[in-house]
């Protein structure tokens, strides 16, 4: 998801000086900002000696308001660091970790960025959340900087840059199946599309409408909303008197919560009607409440409850390390893309033999391929910056009077259809 | 089509309150003291953070609504004592000021949620259904309560002795002082209780939306329009600004998109002002 939020850029300044970032480190860790213990900006496996390691810069939102995914996406690139060193590294050469904070601020993102690259002469960056974080420094990072760059996160597409990969899923994998799952199987046909007013809503809708009109659907409305509109009334009328029988909602926090308590005093889902938002993972069992999310329909690369040995290892192996963090390993916070990201690039640097000179690493990474991963294996589709991977539709279900995610429907190997 | 009618007039109206309510303790500080109170929005934040706590801690939601009050007023108190009060000599620095004790807040929440979205039971839910139409128990109980807070603050201004204080210092804080009123105590109190308004006011809403560190911030701008639109310097002006300001906020939605209608709020706010510069109900102090 790939949310901007202006408000965000109020957030604590990443300080410039190593002492000031010492201090200020300390400070979060004491407010609790920093769970999992990111007062360490740099990760050095004890066997790593001389200058042969390879260096993974990770630069991604510890503060500001997608500071609950970024602190994810820093523990995931932790935990997975961790698994590659214990098992030698990559091509015998250890890999250290470096951390920057994005802030949810491109001003102060760029400038952290170019610190990634010029002093610490990362190999690869991995992050950014927000598309708005990614345009702005994606010129640093592959441009002036000449780096390899990986953007984790489930976003709206269309990005083609040269040595820029994503490793989330795109508008195509996240509704090329769900889609046409929820007319022939569920048995809708009218869909209301209320959006947050920002370009993830908007290309996703463009091509959620066509695929909704190819399966012989109809979209009754696509309406967009200042993302924190705290009154939906209006939507709502239109919602019961157009007939709408599916919500296709792209409401994405502050405005989800009266959106979505609207929609289910209005009596929708009791009347039949489903809702389905392509965003919603573990994290939302904690801020939608569960009347409402109850029976809603999601379709990501990855869910807790996706039947998979690797998958259920890996979770276990995360929790063990964090143990009762408040940043989950979800798909949502793009901690299945950071994952996957990291164990792809492994794959290219063992391809190359070590060596990770930027055009060799790029090309073989074209062709990078993993068997197992968050959800199962992926693999970079040749030419196009973007994964093949598995994807699940999933409902939200109560089971032993808990609410989880199950798996309805399961797609190998998913194409990203983009570039 | 009169059930379409009602069902409008009760969700606007349901609406109009939150903002009345939220603007009621601005108004307040803003009329009586003549500062601009940018951390509002981040007392109403601590309002709805109590309950929060307060249900997180397993006890009953009704308790932590009625403790927001009177802990945010204490915080305000505290706040007014210890750094608010240097800043009646400028109104700018008081601001600037105020900004920054939000911004403050608003961080710290945030470090404790983790950056989270927290959302909090409605202690009240369910509907009540009148001539087949249904009608939300605690948006109901929202607009009864502004109506009392309404009533109640007016009676207080009006008929107590304390009110009469409140508005001799108002209108001329000297004379005041020469006949043995403490203004300072007075602007103590003053905004203590336009801190509790906001933590009763952020108590009420946080079922109806969702707990997280920028939540006061919408209601702030919207806020700051109201007061502008209604008049400083009177109770009432305040009020009827922001019940025009959630009308609008909550009405046009229905006829223009969605995203015109925010900034078309703005423009109709500032066209009024343009025309009625002293507010609807022109006040004592400017």
């Amino acid at each position: 998801m790939t949310r901007y939020d202006e408000d965000g850029a109020s957030a604590v300044r990443s300080p410039r000086h190593r002492r000031g970032f010492l201090f200020g480190a300390g400070a979060l860790a004491a407010a609790g900002w920093t769970a999992g213990g990111t007062g360490s900006w740099f990760l050095k496996p004890a066997w790593s000696q001389g200058g042969k390691a390879i260096r993974i810069g990770i630069a991604t939102d510890i503060t500001g308001a997608m500071a609950p995914s970024g602190n994810s996406c820093w523990q995931v690139a932790q935990f997975a660091v961790e698994q590659i060193n214990a098992a030698g590294g990559i091509a015998g050469r250890p890999v250290e970790l470096f951390l920057e904070d994005t802030a949810t601020d491109s001003k102060v993102a760029v400038a952290n960025v170019r610190k990634l690259i010029q002093q610490q002469k990362v190999d690869l960056v991995i992050g950014g959340i927000l598309s708005a974080t990614r345009q702005a420094i994606k010129d640093p990072i592959v441009n002036r900087g000449r780096t390899l760059y990986i953007y984790p996160q489930l976003y709206e597409g269309e990005e083609c840059t040269p040595h820029l990969f994503n490793t989330g899923p795109t508008p195509a994998q996240q509704v090329d199946t769900l889609i046409p799952y929820l007319i022939k199987t569920v048995g809708k046909k009218r869909f209301a599309l209320p959006s947050a007013n920002y370009v993830w809503p908007q290309l996703l809708n463009k091509h959620a409408r066509t695929v909704i009109e190819a399966n012989g659907g109809e979209v009754v409305f696509e309406e967009y909303y200042p993302l924190d509109q705290p009154e939906y009334s209006a939507t709502i009328n239109k919602i019961r008197d157009g007939k709408v029988d599916c919500v296709l909602s792209t409401i994405v926090p502050p405005g989800l919560q009266p959106f979505s308590k609207q929609l289910y005093e209005s009596g929708f889902q009791k009347n039949g009607g489903h809702v389905v938002s392509v965003y919603f993972d573990e994290n939302s069992l904690n801020f939608v409440p569960e009347r409402e999310l109850e029976g809603v329909y999601s379709c990501l690369d990855f869910f807790h409850t996706v039947d998979d040995p690797y998958s259920k290892a890996m979770l276990a192996a995360y929790d063990k390390k964090f143990p009762g963090s408040k940043y989950l390993f979800t798909a949502g916070s793009s901690s299945s893309g950071t994952y996957r990201g990291i164990r792809l690039y492994e794959a290219a640097v063992k391809a190359t033999n070590g060596d990770t000179a930027r055009e060799a690493t790029s090309a073989a990474l074209q062709n990078a391929k993993i068997a197992n991963g968050p959800g199962g294996g992926a693999e970079m589709v040749p030419g196009k910056m973007h994964a093949k991977m598995n994807m699940y539709i999933a409902q939200c279900r109560r089971t032993d009077g808990k609410l989880s995610w199950s798996i309805v429907q399961r797609d190998e190997m998913v194409d990203p259809k983009e570039c | 089509m009169p059930d379409f009618l009602i069902r409008l007039a009760f969700d606007i109206v349901a609406f109009t309150s939150v903002m009345v309510l939220i603007v009621l303790g601005l108004g307040v500080i803003a009329s009586m003291m003549g500062i601009f109170n940018f951390a509002h929005g981040e007392l109403v934040m601590l309002g709805a953070f109590t309950v929060f706590l307060a249900h997180d801690a397993g006890i009953d939601i009704w308790l932590g609504i009625l403790a927001a009050p009177l802990v945010v007023g204490l915080f305000g108190y505290v706040l007014e004592r210890s750094i608010i009060r240097r800043f009646y000599a400028s109104p700018i620095i008081a601001m600037l000021g105020t900004y920054a004790i939000g911004l403050i807040i608003r961080e710290i929440v945030r470090g404790v949620l983790g950056g989270h979205y927290k959302s909090v039971p409605e202690p009240w839910p369910g509907f009540f259904t009148v001539g087949g139409l249904e009608f939300s128990n605690w948006r109901s109980f929202i607009i009864a309560i502004t109506l009392a807070v309404i009533v109640a603050c007016w009676l207080l201004l009006s008929r107590s002795s304390l009110g009469l204080q409140v508005r001799g210092s108002l209108e001329n804080p000297m004379l005041a002082r020469a006949c043995g009123i403490s203004t300072r105590r007075l602007y103590s109190l003053t905004f203590a209780f336009g801190s509790a308004l906001a933590g009763l006011a952020g108590a009420l809403i946080v079922p109806l939306y969702q707990l997280s560190a920028d939540m006061g911030l919408r209601f702030l701008v919207q806020g700051f329009l109201s007061v502008m639109l209604g008049g400083v310097g009177t109770f009432e002006g305040p009020v009827l600004g922001a019940a025009a300001v959630g009308a609008m906020a909550s009405g046009l939605p229905w006829l223009v998109p969605p995203v015109l209608a925010d900034p078309l709020v703005f423009v109709i706010a500032l066209i009024i002002v343009k025309l009625r510069p002293q507010g609807f109900i022109a006040g004592v102090r400017r």
